[in-house]
Order: C-alpha cells, then structure tokens, then sequence
C-alpha cells in the first residue's frame, strides 16, 4: 500500500538512468528497463528517505495528484518500498571485478584464413577466456563446428560460452542444431544469418542454447557495431563493467581472418599475428588496452543517453574517425528526441560511412 | 596448498577457484563424488600424523569446507547399499575425527561437524542465550499440547528439526525443505499422538534478512517479499515470474553485535542465518545454515564474496 507518512527509498537493484530528455529505470534484479519522466527522477534523487506527505508539501501541494500518480506507478512495479528506517537500505556497491584478463574474445574466419585455430583456444585457456564468439564468414559445416567444439572439450577448457556465428547451409535446421548443443552445453548461442527466413528460438528445457535465423548476410567484420534495444544487456554485470570500462571492448581479444592479433577485428591496429606472436605478449603491450576504460560517460552524446549503462559501445565506427570519443556510427537513436532513425541514412554520418568504406554493406 | 572441499555440482565453488586461477594460487579441489586417498592417519603417544590426498598436514595452507565431505570408500563399495550405509557411518565420523585434528593447526574454514549437527534447538538456545529474540517454539508428539500452542497464537508453522522431509514408501512420497503452515483443519484431522514435531509461532514480517558470513565478515541481505501470497511464509517458495526483491541492508549495531556473539558462541566460522523483521520491529532468530548458499547474495547485492573468499585463503 501506498504509505504517506512512511519514507520511501528504492529498491538498491532498480537503478535510475537521466538522460537529456527523459531517464530510465534499470532494474537489474528483473532485467528489464522502464522509462520515466526526468521529473521523477529528479525527485527520486532528492527526496529517496523522506515521506509523500512531504514531498508534496515541499511542491505546496500543488502537484498531488501527479505526485501520487508517480509513487503508485513507482509501487506498481516494486521499484520503491516504504520503511520507517530508510538509512538501514544502502545503495548498492557499483564495483565490477572479473577474475580473468581476457573475458571475451571473437574469432574470425573467412574462406582465405589459413591460421590455426586451435592454437588460438589453447592460448585463449591460458588466460582465463570465459566467452567466445566464433564468426564464419564462409559456409561451414556441423563436422567443422564439432571438431572445434571437441577439442574445447577435451582441453577441459576455461571457455564457459560459445556463439557461433555463421551463414545458413543444409543441415543447420533447428532439430540438428538442439542436438549439437545438448552434445556441448558450452554452446550458447547459433547466430544463424543469410537464412531465407528470421526466426528466434529460446533455449530448451535445463540448456542455455538458443538459436537466431537472420536473412541479414554477415559478409565481414565490418557488418558489427550496430546498435539496436535488442542488443541492450540488462544486468548488474554489464551495467557495473559500463561505469568503470568499455563495454565492447575491455578485456576483449580478436583474431582477424587472417590471424592478426587485435583488441577487435574491425580495428585496423593490429599487435601480432598469431602465428609468431602469442596472445600473452600481446597483453603486455599497453597500446592494446587503451580503449579498456574509455567509458559511457566520456563519449560524446552517449554520456546524455539514458541508455548509457546497458548499451554495448562500439569504437572500431565513429561519428568522427578521428575521435576516440566520438559516438557510435551505428546508432540511430537521438537522446534530445528519444527517437529512433536509420542511421545508414543520416546525412551526417555520410562521411563516416564512406571513411570505413561501409558503402555497399547497407 | 589450499584444500577445497565441495560437490562437482556446486557452481559457487567454481566462481571462487575461478579467483585463485587469475591469482595463480595451487589448490585441490575435492568432491563428495571422488575417492580421496586416506594414505594415513597414525598416532602414538608421541605422535600424531596425517596425509590425505599425497598431501601431509604440514603442506596445506588453508582448508575451505564448502559442501559435503570428502569419502575415501571406494566406488565398488559405495555401490552396495547394505554395506555402505554401515561403512558411511564409520566414515563419517572419521571425517569428523580428521576434521578436528586439522583444525588444530590449520586455518579450517567451514566443517562437515557444524552442518551434520545443525540441530535446530540446540541453535535456537543459542541465540536466546546471546539475547537474540527467537519464535515461540514447541516440540511435542501430543495433539492436546498442540492445541493448546495453537490457541495461544494467530498462527503457527511447523518444519523439520534437522533432516529436510524426505519421506519414500511405495504409496506416497513426501519431500520438503521448508515451512508448512498448520491449520486447523489439519489439527482435527492429526491423531492423538505423533512423531516428535516442532512448531513454531508464525511471525509477521516486514522482511526476512539472510546473513552470510565467512570469518569476521557479514554480508546482510533482505528478502522482501510480503507482498506476494506466494512466498510470504517461506522465501525458499521462489516465486519465478516476480522474483522477491533482495537487496543489500543494513542492521542496526546492537543486532549486528548479537549476531556476532552468535556466531563465535556458536563456533562456525561461516554459514548463513537467517533472520526475521517483525511488524512489531522486532529482529527475530530464526535458523542458520552451516554450508549456506551465498552466491544469490553475492549476485543481487553486488558484495563478491567469492573474489573475497579467495583473497581470504591466498592470504
Ligand atoms: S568495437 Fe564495434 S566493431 Fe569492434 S567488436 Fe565492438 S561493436 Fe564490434
Ligand atoms: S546514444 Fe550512445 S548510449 Fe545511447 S543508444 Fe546510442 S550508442 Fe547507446
């Protein structure tokens, strides 16, 4: 029940996002976003601990009924609870550590790559790699997938996640494929594109595997970075990592399809080659961690989004290429008009596209 | 060397032997489903010597007893239930027998003793001895009592008093590790006499609190869920569509310090307790849990215990 003279304080999981225009509510315990007014939030913010009774009077009991209409809203969701000792509610700690210094890495093959991949995975177990993603921009097959995925199996490996990434084929129907991940539960994803039809399909029963069919084709590297509210991670990890790193790109590793060692495939830096540099050396060069922390909160109009904290960011395709904190190519949203709008399209990001010579990809 | 003790299917143990990795810190992990190697235990009146595992005593550092106990009975026998569920005692109590010897000289966090002997009375005498408040409670095996019990209050529970139900006959089956409330329906329909039981008052709360703890540190955490018919008896009920809210909190200094006196007088040196807010503002001892889980406190309160867990036993 809404109380009135009992203080109200949020719930330390549902963290509230301003942004230029209006704010969010991440809740990171339900992994699920609301948006809100800025004026709620501005209100959350200065009168969390104190009564409705008093806010109101403290607005002179003009806007009751708006007020009233926010709390209850607020209580709907079970972002608020009413207590009569609000100072034994901290806020929760923000902190994000990882006990490993690569956390996520991306593999990238093509029909000309002539590196070898098992040796990639048997330095990404070295250090600690926990997720991999593996993207084929060739036809393959379940035979090559399965070899790979034995051989993780066999080297007990620190790889916890796999996705896979890959254009359609035969075979690549959805009974195969629940079939192929209940044989390697590490699978957590297939990312089918260039299927001739979209369809998702949620995990089975007691698997963590799902699989996505996309008629989009993924030809290279340079189809990545898009931004799009499908791809926002609401959870307190990415939401913590967002405040003190890059949310791409730290603690990330990549082999491009042709073996160069780099923080991310599209980067045009690269630190070694895989097949004379170990990705163990590479770490030690300071240089490829420079865009670990540039985060959210630095990167021009992102730092006004509301959705600064669940965004993944994207360096390797700026607004200015020339800008390390420059905004995302590939993001169409506005937040001084909270719209979204293709971005392909925008004539201000031309340059840009034509810079990375993303011309004939969209 | 740091020794760990566990499950194969405990998660939470990964999570901390995860730390020890990026620390690059040597450990042994031990699962209730391994053999381990007993290679001796020997004494004499001047001696007193052990070796589990290849280890000798001298070699480990720490000892983390997260889950179960280790078995040294070899699976051949292990697979003959008339000859095991002889040879499990024996063992048990050998693992009990290893344990306080280590402990002596070892940092031995955790113990097979405590979670075998949580004996809920014994626990519920300890908090009222250190001044925490606990719920009226009866243990009886006659209806006429319990009547009584019942009338006296709005409403009562009943659970176990050690061992979580778990009942097998070819007819029925009955399992259940939580709280179950008594009606009066179920009173008339109870024979005169019964098996021992134990009842409880059933308390309003404004929330529940579990308390981890591991050596000196607590790590609090509310369980809001009043509001939902569903778990309002019991948060073990998980409620899937919307999860009770767990969110940090803090307790007030003389209850943290009863909570404290608790935990040394009870002599575990990690577990779980939980805790009840009452409407009536009261703090309300309710259990605790010698090989608790922690990492849903860890997850929803953002608290890592397990990056301190094993900061604690590399250090
Ligand atoms: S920086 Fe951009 S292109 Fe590179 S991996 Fe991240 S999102 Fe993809
Ligand atoms: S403006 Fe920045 S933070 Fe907001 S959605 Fe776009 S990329 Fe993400």
């Amino acid at each position: 029940m809404i109380q009135q003279e009992i203080p109200f304080v949020l719930i330390a999981n549902c963290i509230p996002v301003k942004g230029a225009n209006q704010s969010l509510i991440c809740d990171l315990q339900r992994n699920n976003i609301v948006h809100i007014p800025n004026d709620l939030y501005d209100i959350i913010i200065k009168f969390e601990g104190e009564t409705l009774h008093e806010i109101k009077s403290y607005y002179k009991n003009i806007y009751d009924d708006t007020i009233q209409e926010y709390f209850e809203f607020l209580y709907d969701n079970e972002f608020i609870i009413f207590t009569k000792t609000p100072n034994l509610f901290p806020k929760i700690a923000l902190d994000w550590h990882e006990p490993s210094q690569i956390s996520n890495a991306i593999i990238d093959i093509n029909e000309s790559s002539k590196y070898n991949v098992e040796k990639v995975i048997e330095q990404l177990n070295e250090i600690n790699c926990k997720y991999l993603e593996l993207r084929f921009f060739k036809s393959t097959n379940l035979n090559e997938l399965s070899r790979l995925a034995n051989f993780l199996d066999n080297l007990k490996s620190s790889i916890i996640s796999i996705d896979f990434n890959m254009p359609f084929q035969q075979g690549f129907d959805e009974l195969s494929l629940f079939s192929f991940i209940s044989e390697f539960p590490r699978i957590s994803s297939f990312r089918i594109h260039s299927s001739p039809f979209d369809k998702f399909i949620p995990p089975k029963k007691a698997q963590s595997g799902y699989i996505i069919y996309s008629q989009q084709k993924v030809k290279n590297e340079k189809f990545c970075g898009i931004v799009d509210t499908s791809l926002f991670a609401i959870n307190i990890k990415t939401f913590t990592e967002s405040q003190n790193h890059n949310s791409c790109l730290n603690r990330k590793i990549s082999i491009d399809v042709e073996g160069n060692i780099k923080n991310c495939p599209s980067m045009a830096q690269s630190f070694g080659n895989i097949k004379d540099t170990t990705l163990q050396e590479v770490l030690q060069q300071k240089e490829f961690k420079k865009y670990w922390n540039i985060t959210k909160d630095e990167i021009s109009i992102c730092k006004e989004c509301e959705f600064r904290y669940i965004c993944t960011d994207c360096r390797a395709y700026t607004e200015n290429p020339k800008d390390n904190y420059s905004k995302p190519l590939k993001c169409g949203y506005s937040p001084y008009t909270n719209e979204w709008s293709d971005w392909s399209t925008n004539p201000l990001k031309q340059k840009a596209i034509e810079y990375y010579d993303l011309k004939g990809l969209i | 060397m740091i020794y760990v003790i566990s499950e194969a299917e405990d998660v939470t143990t990964n999570y901390v032997l995860e730390w020890l990795l990026y620390y690059k810190k040597d450990f042994i992990r031990r699962n209730f489903q391994d053999v381990s190697t007993l290679n001796f235990l020997e004494l004499s009146n001047d001696t007193l010597d052990i070796k589990i595992d290849e280890l000798r005593k001298v070699e480990i550092k720490k000892i983390w007893h997260r889950r179960a106990r280790t078995r040294f009975t070899p699976l051949s026998l292990r697979k003959i239930p008339s000859m095991y569920s002889y040879l499990k005692k024996e063992e048990e109590i050998l693992v009990k027998s290893i344990e306080n010897i280590l402990k002596k000289d070892i940092d031995y966090i955790g113990s097979f003793q405590k979670e075998d002997e949580n004996y809920k009375i014994d626990y519920l005498l300890l908090a009222k001895k250190v001044n925490l408040k606990i719920p009226d409670t009866l243990v009886t095996t006659s209806k006429e009592k319990l009547y009584l019990f019942f009338d006296k209050h709005a409403s009562i529970i009943t659970k176990d008093l050690r061992y979580p139900i778990r009942v097998n006959s070819e007819n029925f089956k009955i399992t259940s590790a939580g709280t179950t409330v008594i009606t009066a329906k179920m009173l008339s329909e109870m024979k005169n006499n019964f098996a021992p039981s134990l009842f409880q008052e059933r308390i309003d709360k404004q929330y529940e609190i579990r308390i981890f703890f591991f050596k000196d540190k607590l790590y609090p955490m509310a369980i809001l869920s009043q509001n939902d018919e569903s778990t309002s008896l019991d948060y073990r009920n998980y409620n899937n569509l919307k999860p009770n809210r767990n969110v940090p909190v803090l307790l007030p200094s003389k209850i943290e310090e009863k909570v404290i006196n608790f935990i040394k007088s009870s002599e575990l040196n990690t577990g779980s307790i939980d805790l009840i807010l009452s409407t009536n503002n009261e703090y309300i001892f309710l259990e605790v849990n010698p090989q608790g889980q922690f990492d849903w406190v860890s997850k929803n309160c953002n608290y890592y215990i397990e990056k301190d867990i094993a900061e604690y036993l590399i250090n």
